[in-house]
Order: C-alpha cells, then structure tokens, then sequence
C-alpha cells in the first residue's frame, strides 16, 4: 500500500460554477417530474378508482407497467427507441422527464388510490345524500381528508424523484452528477468530486427525510 | 410509418440472456450480503449503547438518502484510488448494492423487531433468557413473518435498481440491450423488448409477493412497512 491518499478539494471547490449549472438541471428535471408526476398520477389514481372498466382498466394496466419496469430503461426508451417512432428528435431532459414522470405517475396514483380508500365509505355517501355530485364529494369531502393521510407516502415520493433525476446524466442530461463526471475527468478527481455530491445531495435530502419522519409521528399520533 | 422488425432481435437473443443471467447474478449477490448486513445494521441501531447505535444510524441515513447512482460512481471511480484496489464493474456493484439495500433491510428489520409487543421480550426476560436468546428465539421469529412481503417488495426494488451498472459498463440486461440496439440500428425493437422482459419477470415476482401478503393477512400476520 502506498502512502495515505491526500484529499484536496480545491480543484472542486474552484469548479463550484459547473456545479451550479448542474444543480439549477437537476432542480429544473425534478420540478418538472414533482408537478408532472404528482399530477398526472392524480389522474390515474382516480382512473384506478373509477367503477367503469373502460377508464380503470387502462389505468391499472398503465400503473402495473410503470411500477414493474425500471425508470432507467424507461428513460432509454423514451431516448432511443421513442423518436424512431416519431418525426422528431427528443431531447435529453424531454427523455428524462418522461420516465421520471410516467414512473412517478404510476407509484402516486397508488398511494391516492390508498388514500382515497382509506376513507370511510360513509363520508361519500353522507355528501352524495347532502346533495353533492360524485365529483364535489371526491374534491369536498374525500380528497381534503385523504390528502393529509397521504403526505408522508408523498414526500417519499418526493425524496424518490430528486434520486432519481441523476439517472438523466445517462442521456447525457446536464444535472448535478453529471457535471460531477465531466469535472472529474478534466481534473483527474473523482474522489473528491463524487464525494461533494453525495454530501450535496445528503444535505438536500437528509432535512426532507426527517420532516417526512416527523410528519409520520404526528399523524400516527392525530390518527390514534 | 415505422415498420417494426424483430428478426434483428431473435437473432441476439443470446446475449440479452446473458445479459438478464448477470442482471440475476448482481441482483442475487446484492440480496446475499444485503440481508445479514441489514439485520446487522438494524440491530446496532436498536442498541442501547451509542457507539453501536449511532454508527449503524449514519450508515443507514446517508446510503437511504443519497441517490444510488452517485453511490455506484464513488465505489466505482473514487474508492480503487483510496484503498489501491483494482474495481470491476461487478465488484463496485455488488458492494454498492449490498451496502444500499442494506440500509432499506435494516429499516425493514428495525420496523418487524419493534412491531413485536414489549411484553414478549419481559416475558422471556423473565423466564431467565439472555438479550440475544430472546431476540434469536422470540422476538425474531415473529418479525421475519411479518416483514416478508416488504422484504420481498425490497428485493424487488433492488433488481430494477441494478440496471444502473450498465453505466459502468457490466454487462446486464440492459447494457447488453445498447450493444444490441447499436449492432443492429433497432433501437426500438430492442428496447421494447427489453422493457417487456423486465416487465414479465417483475411483475410475475410482485404478484407472488402479493400473493403471500394476502395468505399471511388471511393467517392472521400482520405486516410491517
């Protein structure tokens, strides 16, 4: 064994621009798949909820092909294979964000489905005899009341796409890893670089993760 | 309009099976270390003394909080410099995966072991067993029971995890899938294929796991997340 390795940061710490640009990308790509995601899943948990088969058929075929496939293969797809099918080229971030995206999809429209059902059957029908049309009672009634029950299983979703966006710098995609490999390559240092963005990410990460513990705690409590 | 072609497909369906047999190997490894790491980790998390608690604790937070590829990218290209190692695509993986899926077991282990009711661990106390009889002869029996279809879920979870080797260059599913898809120029055909393969050997494997949580409900065997 040879002598002690001796860290220096400094080549990273004069490269703290590079990192910027690829940190603003990974902020960018996980907005996109936060609202994307959340949203559509929405969509699709509802789908799964519905009684007529023509929409919750799709919908849970959509949800079990997204769920049993990994996100990277789904983004190389989406990258390689999609544009033979279509006129146009697709760009990394438009790759990366449909995978990410659809993937998300697919696993939030779970826990809205579980949160949905975890309501009491008679709250919808208390508002349906009050009334209210299936559609106010989901957004009156049922959603408020689910929605709070789901924000843990959601902000693990959250912490899910962030770690997930690195997965775009396989296509290429300027984010923070991504950046991270071309400065270590152009100063020789992939200890300490890859060592500053594990810690960035930790850092981004670790505070998110205690609020969704915390959050547990205090619903687990409310819900006792 | 496109036309679809397998043919090209067909005709390297060996090396997308050598390619899913190394999926298998990495996936199959990662589980062989990841499960006793984990239970390790979860019980020095449990500890009452600190110097076991908190390392265990540090471990578990930064592999569950920190993406996986940026893992696999110090195990591959920082570590060999650190410790003069020559690192195989395989070995980083292996180790990035046991350790990373490690963290998610512990957290498993920890929720199954602090699932069983107090009173059992006074009760055996009380018959006069040691700490670690108990847990070896009560307390963990009834957790593994609990904690199978997370685990299993876990597992799962790992195997579409280990697609992320293909960007260091091991030769699993999916790498094998690119050198396909360029040997060829049939990038549609083979990725479609590709995801298709993964689909059916996850989605069978869920369905077992969903299977076995249904029967273990029906027994009465509550489970833990």
């Amino acid at each position: 064994m040879n002598s002690l390795y001796r860290w220096n940061f400094a080549p990273v710490l004069d490269n703290l621009d590079v990192l910027w640009v690829g940190a603003i990308g990974t902020l960018r790509l996980f907005v996109i798949c936060l609202v994307l995601g959340f949203g559509f899943g929405l969509v699709v948990g509802l789908g799964r909820h519905a009684k007529a088969s023509w929409i919750h058929l799709p919908a849970t075929a959509f949800v079990e092909f997204f769920r049993n496939t990994p996100v990277l293969v789904q983004i190389l797809w989406f990258y390689y294979a999609l544009p033979i099918l279509l006129p146009f080229q697709i760009s990394p971030l438009v790759a990366a964000a449909l995978g990410i995206s659809l993937n998300s999809a697919a696993f939030s429209a779970e826990i809205y489905r579980g949160g949905i059902e975890s309501i009491d059957r008679g709250q919808a029908e208390a508002a349906r005899a009050l009334g209210m049309t299936a559609a106010q009672a989901m957004r009156r009634i049922v959603l408020p009341q689910a929605l709070r029950r789901m924000l843990p299983a959601l902000t693990n979703r959250g912490i899910e796409i962030f770690k997930m966006t690195t997965l775009a710098s396989a296509v290429a995609y300027v984010e923070l890893l991504q950046q991270g490999k071309l400065l270590a390559s152009l100063n020789f240092n992939p200890i300490e670089t890859y060592t500053v963005i594990a810690v960035v990410f930790f850092l981004c990460l670790f505070p998110l993760v205690q609020a969704t513990y915390a959050l547990e705690r205090r619903l687990g409590r409310a819900d006792a | 309009m496109h036309v679809w072609n397998f043919a090209p497909v067909w005709a390297n369906a060996d090396l997308l099976a050598l390619g899913l047999l190394n999926t298998l190997k990495v996936t199959g490894a990662a589980l062989a270390f990841g499960v006793p790491l984990g239970l390790v980790l979860a019980l020095m998390r449990l500890s009452p003394r600190r110097l076991l608690a908190w390392p265990a604790g540090a471990v578990i937070e930064v592999f569950r909080t920190t993406p996986p590829l940026v893992q696999l990218f110090w195990f591959f290209f920082a570590l060999p410099i650190l410790i003069h190692v020559e690192m195989t695509p395989y070995v980083a993986a292996v180790l990035t995966f046991s350790i990373q899926s490690a963290a998610f077991f512990a957290e498993v282990f920890r929720g199954g072991i602090v699932s069983v009711e107090r009173g059992q661990w006074e009760a055996a106390r009380a018959l006069g067993m040691a700490p670690p009889q108990v847990m070896r002869r009560v307390v963990l029996p009834q957790a593994v029971k609990r904690m199978i279809p997370a685990f299993l879920e876990r597992a799962i979870e790992l195997m579409k995890t280990t697609t992320l080797v293909a960007i260091v260059s091991y030769a699993d599913l999916l790498f094998q899938t690119n050198e396909v898809a360029q040997k060829t120029f049939r990038p549609l055909e083979v990725f479609t294929v590709t995801a298709l393969i993964y689909f059916t050997v996850i989605f069978a494997a869920s369905q077992l796991v969903h299977g076995l949580e249904r029967r273990l409900a029906a027994s009465g065997e509550g489970m833990t997340r």
